[in-house]
């Protein structure tokens, strides 16, 4: 087991290290870093202080050395737009704003799915698992952004109940209602499907037929004992849907003006504050890296089976 | 593709059935019978506006006109209504569709070949290019995809060849997972063992065995990724950094509407619908195709 995790781990850094490698490449050797840090009209004293702040002179593999070394210290940089406050203290001052939202998605989606494709598997085939299907099935095909869209139309111009832009400091937790449904909303086909067939499984297991055959009603067999087993592949959907669930995040933040991390990275892309949006990018593909190294383990601990074969 | 027919063995043994439940046209069959049909046919549609946007449009789609804006959508000049501009929306989303079906194929054409040569040659070679090519590959299935694909568009500019580039190589990791464990499985049957033994070349494997064998599962997941390339087109250009305007995209028609959603419903609606349907008509004929093609799991 401490093997398997040691492997892991060690697998998960060199991840992270490609991953910065990449973001390295991706900034230095797309042009002139100054250029397109600076607007076109910036004055030569201006472009001077930029190479003199950020060492862009320097040969190549000085500014990789020096690039890894910040990232191992913590510096990420001074930020462009933010009067040069360092851009991790940017990061971080936004970060709570995007957890509570894909929290909240996350939260809404699993108990709408697990309620759904219970629902569904008890009755295969009936009028309501031909419904909740199509609205799987639709649910998978809609763009995040015409979700919000579609739900500002309904919600705030129509039925005036809810507010459409801001955060949870303005608004308080009525703010959070749209754009958590509008994230969730992504997952909740996905969740349904997967609960659905787990559930189908777990009906037919033994286990399932003794407590049956022992008398149980039909309800209480599925929700109370079937429901528990049948819910743990959304666990393993989590880490691969993650990514996602970032990249989601960052249109739900621009629709619905959420001052998230997201909305924080196109914002900096659109003033070319790259410091910050290098930061993001990090962090965000670390948490994706750690996501599923904890749920590669946490597997590898409940089933010994996936350790020895690996 | 008869050429090299897997065991018997592997054909008496299915792995699921179409009513299994597992595949969304499964599903799909269970709702509504006749949607792999009306997949095709709206792929179809799609494919005849992106081709004959002049012909079928019935404005033109950036000619605005200050008189006739924010119209409603009705049976007078302007079946799907006029946006702040006063350009037709029908005209737009014809033209709109241009994009989006570009978008989506070229793209799925970049990251399915990057995915198919990655595959192959780890799955041939094995050892340490196996290695790496998969630490790669995980490495890439670890990237927050679009705000990668935001950061290289905005540093490339955007333009509709930047788009497809950026889609295509952050979208080819499905491929190259999905190709390698076939092309494992492959090399362990007995043809690619014969034709090895009779001394085949490496090249020849590869060619007249391998290929062959896989065409099938790059076409299916081809299909079903040209729905997620739309929706990463739709949702660059709802960002900003998509195909510049004027030329409409579904994506920048529906980043407009944000400002007239209070007053013009049906500039949201429209644009989303067309991309929705695009994107459920991709996933649905890839699932046909899945179980058309598997022929362990095709219905006699």
């Amino acid at each position: 087991m401490r093997r398997y995790i040691a492997r892991r781990v060690l697998q998960g850094i060199i991840t992270i290290w490609l991953v910065t490698l990449g973001v390295f490449s991706v900034l230095r050797l797309t042009g002139d870093p100054v250029s397109y840090m600076l607007p076109p009209d910036a004055s030569k004293e201006d472009r001077a202080r930029l190479i003199e702040l950020y060492g862009f002179n320097d040969p190549l593999w000085k500014q990789y050395v020096r690039f890894n070394m910040d990232l191992w210290h913590g510096r990420f940089g001074p930020s462009i737009r933010w009067d040069s406050r360092d851009a991790l203290e940017v990061f971080l001052a936004r970060l709570p704003a995007t957890l509570a939202l894909t929290g909240a998605a996350m939260a809404f989606s699993i108990v709408l799915g697990v309620v759904l494709g219970a629902l569904a598997a008890m009755r295969p085939e009936s009028l309501f698992d031909r419904l909740a299907t199509g609205a799987a099935i639709l649910g998978q095909s809609m763009p995040v952004f015409w979700v919000g869209l579609l739900l500002i139309l309904l919600f705030t111009v129509y039925l005036e109940w809810l507010p459409s832009a801001g955060g949870l400091d303005r608004l308080g937790l009525k703010g959070l209602i749209l754009p958590s449904f509008t994230l969730g909303w992504l997952f909740v086909a996905a969740h349904m499907r997967i609960v659905r067939s787990s559930m189908l499984d777990v009906l037919d297991a033994d286990y399932i037929k003794m407590v049956r055959a022992k008398g149980m009603p039909r309800r209480t067999v599925i929700w109370k004992h079937a429901l528990k087993n049948a819910s743990i592949p959304i666990f393993t959907l989590f880490a691969v849907n993650f990514a996602q669930l970032i990249s989601g995040a960052v249109v739900t933040e621009t629709i619905f003006a959420w001052p998230g991390v997201g909305r924080l990275l196109v914002d900096s892309i659109f003033v070319r504050d790259y410091p910050v949006a290098q930061t993001i990018v990090f962090f965000a593909s670390s948490f994706i890296i750690i996501i599923n190294i904890v749920v590669d383990v946490a597997y590898a601990w409940i089933d010994p089976r996936v350790r020895i074969a690996s | 593709m008869a050429r090299s027919v897997p065991p018997t063995s592997e054909l008496a043994l299915p792995q699921g059935t179409p009513t299994d439940g597992t595949g969304l046209v499964a599903w799909g069959r269970t709702v509504f019978r006749g949607a792999p049909l009306l997949s095709l046919g709206f792929l179809t549609l799609a494919v005849a506006c992106a081709l004959c946007a002049p012909l079928l449009a019935p404005y033109d789609p950036i000619q605005t006109n200050r008189s006739q804006t924010l119209v409603p959508p009705g049976f007078g000049r302007h079946l799907l209504g006029t946006d702040h501009l006063g350009r037709d929306i029908l005209s737009r989303m014809i033209y709109g569709a241009r994009i989006s079906v570009t978008v989506g194929f070229l793209a799925v054409f970049v990251s399915g070949t990057i995915g198919t040569c990655i595959a192959v040659i780890s799955g041939v070679l094995r050892g340490w290019p196996e290695t790496v090519l998969m630490r790669l590959t995980d490495a890439f299935l670890a990237l927050p995809f679009l705000m990668v694909a935001v950061l290289i568009v905005s540093l490339l500019g955007p333009s509709l060849v930047n788009v497809v580039l950026v889609i295509g190589l952050l979208r080819w990791m499905t491929y190259a997972r999905t190709i390698r464990s076939e092309v494992l499985r492959l090399t362990e049957m007995d043809f690619v063992r014969l034709a090895r033994a009779a001394g085949a070349r490496r090249r020849r494997i590869i060619v007249q065995h391998i290929f062959p064998n896989i065409v099938n599962t790059l076409l299916v997941l081809g299909t079903l990724e040209v729905g997620s390339a739309v929706i990463t087109e739709a949702s660059l250009s709802f960002l900003g950094l998509g195909v510049p305007r004027p030329l409409p995209s579904w994506g920048t028609m529906l980043a407009e509407s944000q400002t007239h959603v209070f007053t013009a419903w049906w500039l949201p609606v429209f644009p989303g619908i067309a991309i929705t349907l695009l994107v459920m008509a991709s996933n649905l004929t890839g699932d046909w195709l899945r179980d058309r093609l598997d022929p362990t799991r095709r219905q006699l």
